[in-house]
């Protein structure tokens, strides 16, 4: 009997061994479009924050991220849908959001929750001023705009053409730069359009013959500037730079369309073959390239800047003990640290206030960074149109 | 000003010809058994991603795509037939719920299978600029317009001087007095659904060929069919003809002389005002009145 009992005690005492042993497993929601118009870019993003459970996992062995995913489908409806389920689920936070229509309801519904919610997709600025304290983003329209404002002067262009589809992020930049270009004496026209539009040639033709600019501002999506730029091809409008917005100086771009973008710019932050020279960057991309088998692109750059800061900022807070008690927000406006976007940091409104864009231009099969001038990988092909 | 108006009129000429390819096999299926094939988009779609497989995997011309095209569209096209005809009671609304079904069901396939990357032709010919004076459109864009009206002259050609046509036409009219003649409504059904699969065809590789395709884009296909099959009236090729070309000038004179960003509501406008006029659409008043 008195062998039983020790031995029971052993027992025990091993399981609480290896008990204590155990990570904290912290469940973390992601509501993001898997499928859907938006699948692209969600899809990419997903593949940065997945990326960033397992650099997390080996970091930080004491804690342990379970990322629970959501399609939206692209749809607002499955958006608030999937944050509520989620909600249910008892996640700490949710990390997701592919474009601004999305993140408009996910976040309410997150707010309404009482979740912390990130995003890289929803840069527009109603975002911030709505006045949700556990909203979170590591990109804005501001960003998007210095960077094409400030090379568009540094071409001393005169006249500018925008080009912009009708949807809200790509209407708040359009109005921003217009506002922005028209205060340093460029005459700025706007063609906003519909994103049903099949045929752009109507556009190009007002531009070529009408507006006669020195350059082209697109902002829209990729399969906007497939149409624009192939109706540029055909009328060949005079001017001396494309310059887009995001979803166009990439890899893919590059690949699929090799005749339609070259010397086409747009926002980027890396160049192309990636050259990450930190060592978050460099495990970073062999994370990813063992997760996916290719190279990372910025979409999942994104996904894994938000999902490094969240993760880190449960971390931190478990480690405090205050996570439970509602920390997890007052410990993510404390991040501050280099990022492979640049600086990391929240104001108090939730909003990234160092983000800004670098401009990477299409060359040879490449992306060269461009401007700003500090982080340029080559020099800018001025005039330059793919024709 | 002129330059800028004929360049418009052409444009919306050619886009309305794409549109016409994209809503003459819904006005067929229509027009025969008075059901909206809500999965008739995706099946445009589906033509456009197997010229894209095809294109992309064996480094051909996309036009080389449509045999094989043709058979999985027609295939997939008789599968949706088989479905709707299992419908017993409320035809036309159970059928809608159906085919909408069927549409999800293959832009989830599609999206299985190609992913949801954009997607458009690499051939350098089909996008080259085509010249008329001061007129441009790509290649691409006018040979399909000259295909959709081949196609439609022989759509109307088929339907009136051809038996199954003239079948087609009959069960269209009066199903229960075609039977009387010696027709079989259910055959007669099934050859509008082949042909609607052999026009989804050629409109979708016409699609990969000029335009871009991803997965979500079966839906507003089929939305933009609709509008031109109702605006023509109930199954007539000629309205549709006429209905896609109207509303691809009416799109683009908007964008001209106003905003891009109207082109959708003056579109609808457009609808609301012909079915205002003529509730039986263009060309279904003007034979009621003839």
């Amino acid at each position: 009997m008195k062998m039983k009992l020790t031995a029971l005690a052993i027992a025990l005492a091993a399981t609480a061994i290896v008990n204590a042993a155990y990570a904290d497993e912290f469940k973390v929601g992601s509501v993001i479009s898997l499928t859907g118009a938006n699948a692209r870019g969600g899809t990419g993003m997903h593949e940065g924050m997945l990326t960033a459970v397992e650099v997390f996992n080996k970091q930080q062995p004491k804690h342990k991220i379970k990322l629970v995913t959501i399609d939206d489908e692209s749809a607002p409806a499955k958006a608030i849908a999937g944050v509520e389920q989620l909600a249910s689920q008892n996640v700490l936070a949710i990390t997701g959001g592919a474009t601004s229509d999305l993140v408009g309801p996910a976040s309410t519904a997150a707010n309404k929750a009482g979740l912390v919610y990130i995003t890289s997709g929803g840069t527009s600025e109603e975002f911030v001023t709505q006045g949700y304290k556990k909203f979170f983003r590591i990109n804005n329209t501001n960003g998007y705009v210095r960077a094409m404002t400030g090379m568009f002067a540094d071409m001393g262009i005169k006249s500018l053409s925008i080009i912009y589809s009708t949807k809200k992020s790509t209407n708040e930049l359009a109005v921003d730069v217009n506002k922005i270009m028209t205060a340093k004496g460029v005459k700025v026209t706007l063609h906003p359009f519909d994103p049903a539009i099949a045929d752009f040639k109507p556009i190009i033709n007002k531009v070529k013959l009408q507006d006669r600019p020195d350059a082209i501002n697109m902002l829209g999506y990729e399969n906007d500037y497939v149409g624009i730029l192939r109706a540029a091809k055909v009328l060949k409008p005079n001017v001396k730079a494309l310059v887009g917005v995001w979803q166009i100086a990439n890899a893919k771009m590059s690949k699929d369309f090799p005749d339609l973008v070259p010397n086409v710019s747009g926002t980027e932050i890396l160049p192309y073959p990636a050259e990450f020279d930190s060592a978050e960057g460099k495990q970073f991309e062999a994370t990813f390239k063992a997760l996916y088998h290719k190279s990372p692109d910025y979409l999942s750059e994104y996904g894994f800047v938000q999902a490094m800061a969240l993760f880190e900022a449960i971390g931190r807070a478990a480690d405090k003990g205050s996570l439970m008690k509602d920390g997890l927000a007052d410990e993510m406006r404390k991040t501050d640290r280099t990022t492979l976007i640049g600086r990391l940091q929240f104001d108090a409104r939730g909003d990234n206030p160092n983000f800004i864009q670098h401009i990477g231009q299409h060359q040879n099969g490449k992306i060269v960074i461009v401007w700003p001038k500090e982080f340029a990988t080559g020099k800018m092909n001025f005039p330059g149109v793919p024709w | 000003m002129s330059d800028l108006i004929l360049q418009s009129l052409f444009s919306g000429l050619l886009t309305g010809g794409s549109y016409a390819l994209i809503a003459l096999g819904l006005a067929v299926v229509f027009g025969t058994m008075k059901i909206i094939n809500l999965a008739h988009g995706e099946l445009v779609l589906l033509a456009a991603y197997i010229a894209y497989m095809t294109e992309s995997g064996l480094k051909i011309n996309p036009l080389l795509a449509i045999p094989l095209a043709l058979v999985v569209v027609c295939i997939a096209s008789v599968l949706v037939y088989f479905f709707v005809s299992k419908i017993k009671k409320d035809r036309e609304l159970n059928s809608l719920l159906l085919t909408y079904g069927i549409g999800i069901v293959l832009t989830n396939a599609i999206l299985l299978i190609w992913k949801s990357d954009i997607h458009s032709t690499s051939n350098a010919w089909f996008q080259e600029a085509f010249v008329l004076g001061s007129l441009y459109s790509m290649n691409s864009e006018l040979l399909f317009f000259i295909v959709s009206l081949v196609l439609m002259l022989g759509g109307w050609w088929w339907l009136a001087k051809s038996w199954h046509g003239r079948a087609v036409r009959a069960v269209a009219s009066n199903r229960d007095a075609a039977k009387l003649m010696g027709i079989n409504p259910q055959w007669t059904e099934l050859i509008s659904f082949v042909l609607a699969g052999v026009l989804a065809t050629f409109a979708g590789v016409a699609l990969y060929s000029s335009g871009v395709i991803q997965p979500a884009l079966g839906e507003s296909l089929t939305v933009k069919a609709f509008i031109i099959t109702v605006l023509a009236g109930a199954g007539s090729i000629p309205g549709v003809l006429v209905g896609a070309i109207l509303l691809g000038v009416v799109e683009s004179l908007t964008i001209t002389l106003y905003s891009s960003a109207l082109q959708e509501l003056t579109g609808m406008l457009l609808f609301l005002l012909v079915l205002f006029v003529l509730p039986n659409g263009l060309f279904g008043a003007s034979r009621r009145r003839g």
